[in-house]
């Protein structure tokens, strides 16, 4: 720091080297703004069933190729802080309901991108505050309005319904095969549903990436694919009981350590004997108790090994932990901490588990259509690594879908028609209010527009054609009205059967108007000396925009 | 100078340089703070070395994380800090006052006065406000049944200024609620006895008080329960796994029938704990469906957990030492250091034990107690910047609710005190103050406005026009405030505006000390660099 003498007056004197300190409304807010805009447009392309793919490259090189919003912010690595805000909002969403990513983070950039131009017309960031938290209020309350009425009750094991409110998710991200995936999505999520809907867990339907083959040949497999071979050389079992042992197959050793104490030759060659012996006792009684299949959480020690072999019994190694208790839930068994004999109750069962090779990878699939099987997985075929993961992620935000749905039922007209809706009837309440909320609030309904106005960019239409047009069907009453990307027209919903979980747009709308108010609020931004190598240090004096790595 | 006295590295100032230093550094804190003020304050966003992010409008958050290095501007941050840690709340007023006061010095030192005079006047006009405040508090009075509305206006108007208004008004509910759940008669309120707890989740205004208490891991087995009724909660500090030996020990043994003796004998002792309290259980558990848990300090190891979750019992290991304590408040019964003497009475007792898992991370809740005397707050908010700014606003929210309890009393708030001890400093003090001390008295009055000032200020209006009009309300014998929405006066009684005695005490206390000693400074050194270590 410079001498004392020479003092600048001022917050930045007092500061420690290496501090940035921004504030007041053009250094703070408007380039906060103008970074969350920047964010926004580079998400905005891959919004809706037409959105294009972006191509990813994160730190360790990875490649993505994806139009997953959640994804693309996840690699982006943003440094910019008040982007960082809309990122952490897109985050929020992923976490919450898995699917809605982009709508928060492009619906986000353009609410503030409307409060921008109201900054610039001389209204101070706090009325846009308050004129922005008035018209989510208000849009919450449209919103429950415009539930499908029907739709508050369905039945979550009916595959067609499930599939008409998954397929808008599905199709976001995987256009053109959106009937496949969510069929497969549909079944798997149906097959583990539990008693309680609300109970579903995600974690039960599992995917197994399979390179090789095309879509077509994905399946859904009533239990678990596991990428790894038996241990001993039986390979196959059909209609079997199933022990399993959390703590591995091999002699009980001490927790102190332990010394063999020989004092002669037939002392050594007896004992031995005794470990095998103790050995053959265990397997025995396992095999005993019925079961055909040993699963093994730790290590399968050799003489285990050659004894379950003698006594036809076939051997798996799971070494992670999850993964076991998926087994677990798979067969309906009871993990054993020790190997000894387990108890009829604390057996499973397997309809038939079998080492396949599929595609060059050598895969375990272990398979139960019995009632008490709570997972089921989804095994995806496709030619590249990228394809396979971009599926993957299709089929995430499709469980995640089902998931809220098995939560909250309701349903919204998707397609742009309930947007325009939104945004129509908040023009109404805009002009019924008095005070500078007004124009905030009127800015708000606005940024609705560019919902549609995405989507028929996206599909190469005309959009201010399809927003005049969606706009004169809602005038008229139509509020179902929205847009068909393939005819390029505007259609009934009801017709074309696109639809939005009411929950996914809820929380989506409410995290992106948080974001943007908090973004809106900051006036003073104080950046530490970033931290780390020169790397990070150079990108950081590089200063605003936000970083695309 | 002909020699050199001092390092030749060494910096230093003297004269009305030091003080000019030290008055500059006083007003640029002031400046960087005051935007903070009041409900209409705006958020400061800081930005840590690694990028993280923290949004705040706490003036005592704001000080800790930047990382000041003018020594003046350390001294007042640290007279903040003290007003923090002694009253919980009034950070950002300190330092505008300070501020301020050394903005009045800086103007009568212009003029030719000595500091020493200014800083007798601060001396006399602070026992005067002193004074003054203890005649103008409005006392509360707290016995076993203190009144709800007070405290929740005290509540609300300090987390109006850390929050915005709908998240506020929320938790000052919530903020009530906990104190006096936790509250003895005759005892201190010891406030750490309300947890705080945060999940990544849903929106801010999820917030809740759980009556009861929520730990943040689960239990460890796959197959115990996620969810119980009707539960008995043995509280314990008792080791349930193996533990090695002190001394160096193995075994010998010369065939598989030995060791396998051994490694039952190993557990025998851990078994023989585990199965003391399956014997406790299937005693208060027979002939009924209550369920059976356990909260252990220590660890529990997968065979004992095993045993435990065949017999329906739910247990969580390795809890917080602080949560031990609370549970026993929060459940009753008591902590329990030893299975030998485990009698049905040393349980507590709770309606409900759930657990909820959030990604990765698992929560387990304890909740339908009775007669609690803990409690938890739990934050939620979609990500963790919104986290940390209402676990800050919560801390301050409930020493407010504290301060009045112990206090007895309150102040009015929007600036009537201020004011009102601005009026009563001029018109009356002043007047009885002998020579230039005179002019002392009056800087500190002035001073004193930068509070209704700076609230106006931040609402946008103009502070002159709020000045005059408060001023005359008040010489004409009205206690007012400052509505923020339309800049009119108003009666904080009415409005529920009230503030900390505490708080307003100390902050009359510490200030003029402060801006005192840093008034009579006249040279700064800073010694000289190491010469050894390169710069």
């Amino acid at each position: 720091m410079v001498g004392m003498s020479m003092q600048p007056y001022g917050i930045q004197s007092m500061l420690k080297e290496g501090y940035r300190h921004l504030s007041g409304l053009d250094e703070a807010v408007i380039k906060n703004i103008e970074a969350c805009k920047e964010l926004s447009t580079i998400t905005r392309t891959s919004l809706g069933p037409n959105g294009m793919n972006k191509m990813v490259i994160n730190h360790l090189d990875k490649l993505f190729v994806t139009s997953d919003a959640g994804t693309i912010v996840n690699e982006l690595e943003i440094q910019h802080p008040a982007a960082k805000l809309l990122v952490l909002a897109a985050k929020a969403q992923q976490e919450e309901i898995g699917d809605g990513a982009n709508l928060v983070i492009s619906f986000a950039g353009e609410l503030l991108q409307n409060a921008e131009e109201l900054i610039r017309m001389g209204l101070h960031p706090s009325e846009i505050i308050s004129g922005y938290t008035k018209a989510i209020n208000k849009t919450v309350e449209i919103l429950e309005q415009l539930v499908e009425s029907g739709s508050q009750t369905m039945d979550v094991r009916n595959k067609d319904e499930v599939i008409s409110r998954m397929r808008a998710a599905v199709a976001s991200k995987q256009f053109g095969q959106e009937e496949i995936i969510c069929s497969l999505v549909a079944d798997a999520c149906i097959q583990v549903c539990p008693k309680n809907p609300t109970n579903f867990n995600v974690d039960n339907v599992r995917v197994a990436k399979l390179l090789g083959g095309g879509l077509h040949n994905s399946c859904i497999v009533r239990g678990m694919v596991m990428k790894s071979d038996a241990v001993g050389s039986i390979k196959r079992m059909e209609k079997a009981k199933v022990a399993v042992f959390a703590g591995g197959v091999d002699t009980n050793a001490t927790e102190t350590k332990g010394t063999v104490l020989i004092h002669s030759a037939e002392q050594l060659e007896n004992y031995a004997k005794t470990e095998e012996a103790k050995v053959e006792e265990l397997i025995k009684a396992v095999a005993e108790s019925g079961a055909k299949v040993i699963v093994s959480g730790g290590s399968i020690g050799e003489m285990a090994l050659h004894f379950c072999e003698r006594y036809k019994i076939m051997v798996l190694k799971i070494s992670s932990k999850f993964e076991l208790r998926r087994f677990c839930r798979t067969a309906g068994a009871v993990a054993h901490l020790k190997l000894s004999r387990p108890s009829p109750d604390d057996l499973g069962y397997v309809d038939s588990i079998s080492v396949e090779e599929i595609g060059g990878v050598t895969v375990t699939i272990a398979r139960n259509e019995e009632g008490g099987n709570s997972i089921s997985t989804v095994v995806l075929r496709g030619s590249t690594d990228s394809i396979l993961d971009d599926l993957e992620r299709a089929v995430d935000d499709g469980v995640n879908t089902y998931k809220a749905m098995c939560r909250d039922s309701r349903i919204v007209p998707g397609a742009a028609a309930t947007e325009i809706e939104l945004a129509q009837r908040l023009k109404e309440y805009a002009n019924a209010e008095i005070g500078l909320d007004k124009y905030a609030i009127t800015k708000y309904a606005e940024s609705f527009e560019f919902v549609p106005k995405t989507l028929a960019d996206n599909a190469g239409l005309n959009a201010m054609e399809i927003i005049a047009a969606l706009y004169t069907g809602h005038g008229s009453g139509n509020a179902k009205l929205g847009i068909d990307l393939e005819e390029g027209a505007c259609k009934d919903v009801s017709e074309t059967k696109v639809w939005d979980l009411f929950a996914t747009k809820l929380f989506a709308l409410k995290y992106a108007s948080d974001a943007a108010c908090t973004v809106l609020r900051v006036d003073q931004i104080i950046m530490a000396k970033p931290a780390g190598g020169p790397r990070r240090d150079a990108a950081a004096a590089a200063g605003a925009g936000a970083e695309e790595d | 100078m002909s020699v050199r006295v001092l390092n030749p590295n060494a910096e230093v100032l003297n004269k009305s340089a030091a003080l000019h230093m030290t008055i500059n550094a006083a007003k640029g804190l002031q400046d960087v703070l005051k935007s903070n003020l009041g409900p209409k304050g705006t958020i400061k966003m800081l930005v840590g070395g690694s990028g993280d992010i923290k949004l705040t409008k706490d003036g005592n958050t704001l000080l800790k994380e930047m990382q000041i290095q003018n020594p003046t501007a350390i001294m007042i941050a640290r007279t903040a800090v003290a007003q923090d840690d002694i009253s919980g709340d009034g950070t950002t007023c300190t330092v505008i006052f300070i501020g301020e006061l050394m903005k009045q010095s800086e103007r009568c030192i212009d003029e030719g006065m000595h500091p020493r005079v200014l800083v007798d006047g601060f001396e006399i006009a602070k026992r005067a406000t002193l004074q003054f405040l203890d005649t103008f508090k409005t006392p509360v009075v707290m016995g076993d049944e203190p009144d709800n509305e007070i405290l929740k206006m005290v509540a609300r108007t300090t987390l109006r200024t850390k929050l915005y208004e709908g998240l506020a008004d929320q938790l000052t509910d919530i903020v009530v609620n906990s104190v006096l759940c936790i509250r003895k008669p005759e005892e201190p309120i010891d406030l750490f006895m309300v947890e705080i707890m945060h999940m990544r989740h849903k929106f801010d205004v999820d917030t809740r008080l759980v009556e009861g208490l929520v730990l943040d891991h689960g239990s460890r087995h796959p197959d115990m329960k996620r969810r119980a009724e009707n539960c008995h909660i043995l509280t314990c500090n008792v080791s349930l796994e193996y533990e090695k030996s002190e001394i160096n020990a193995g075994f010998f043994y010369s065939n598989a029938e030995q060791r396998e003796a051994m490694v039952t004998a190993e557990r025998r002792s851990v078994d023989e704990r585990v199965q003391k309290i399956i014997e406790l259980k299937n005693k208060v558990c027979a002939g009924n469906d209550n369920s059976f848990v356990i909260i252990n300090q220590k660890g529990i190891d997968p065979p004992s957990l095993d045993l435990l979750a065949r017999e329906g019992i739910i247990a969580l290991r390795r809890a917080k030492r602080r949560n031990m304590e609370r549970l026993v408040l929060a459940c009753g019964g008591e902590a329990v250091n030893s299975v030998d003497d485990l009698t049905p009475e040393s349980l507590g007792w709770a309606g409900l034990v759930y657990e909820h898992v959030l990604g990765e991370e698992k929560y387990t809740f304890v909740e339908q107690v009775k007669n609690p005397h803990s409690c938890t707050i739990l934050i939620k908010g979609p990500n963790d910047h919104t986290i940390a700014q209402i676990k800050d606003a919560v801390r301050d929210g409930l020493r407010s609710v504290k301060n009045t309890l112990e206090d007895e009393c309150v102040v009015l708030g929007a600036g009537a005190f201020e004011v009102a001890a601005r009026q009563h400093l001029i018109n009356e003090v002043k007047k009885t103050v002998q020579g230039r001390a005179q002019l002392g008295v009056e800087a500190f009055a002035n001073a004193l406005l930068v509070v209704p000032k700076t609230l106006a200020e931040n609402a946008g209006l103009d502070t002159q026009d709020v000045i005059i009009s408060l001023t005359s309300e008040h010489d004409k014998g009205n206690v007012v405030g400052l509505n923020l929405q339309d800049g009119e006066p108003i009666d904080p009684l009415l409005a529920g505006i009230f503030d900390n005695y505490s708080v307003k005490r100390q902050l009359i206390n510490s200030g003029p000390v402060i801006a005192s000693q840093l008034l009579l400074v006249d040279e700064v050194i800073r010694a000289g660099r190491n010469m050894r270590k390169p710069t």
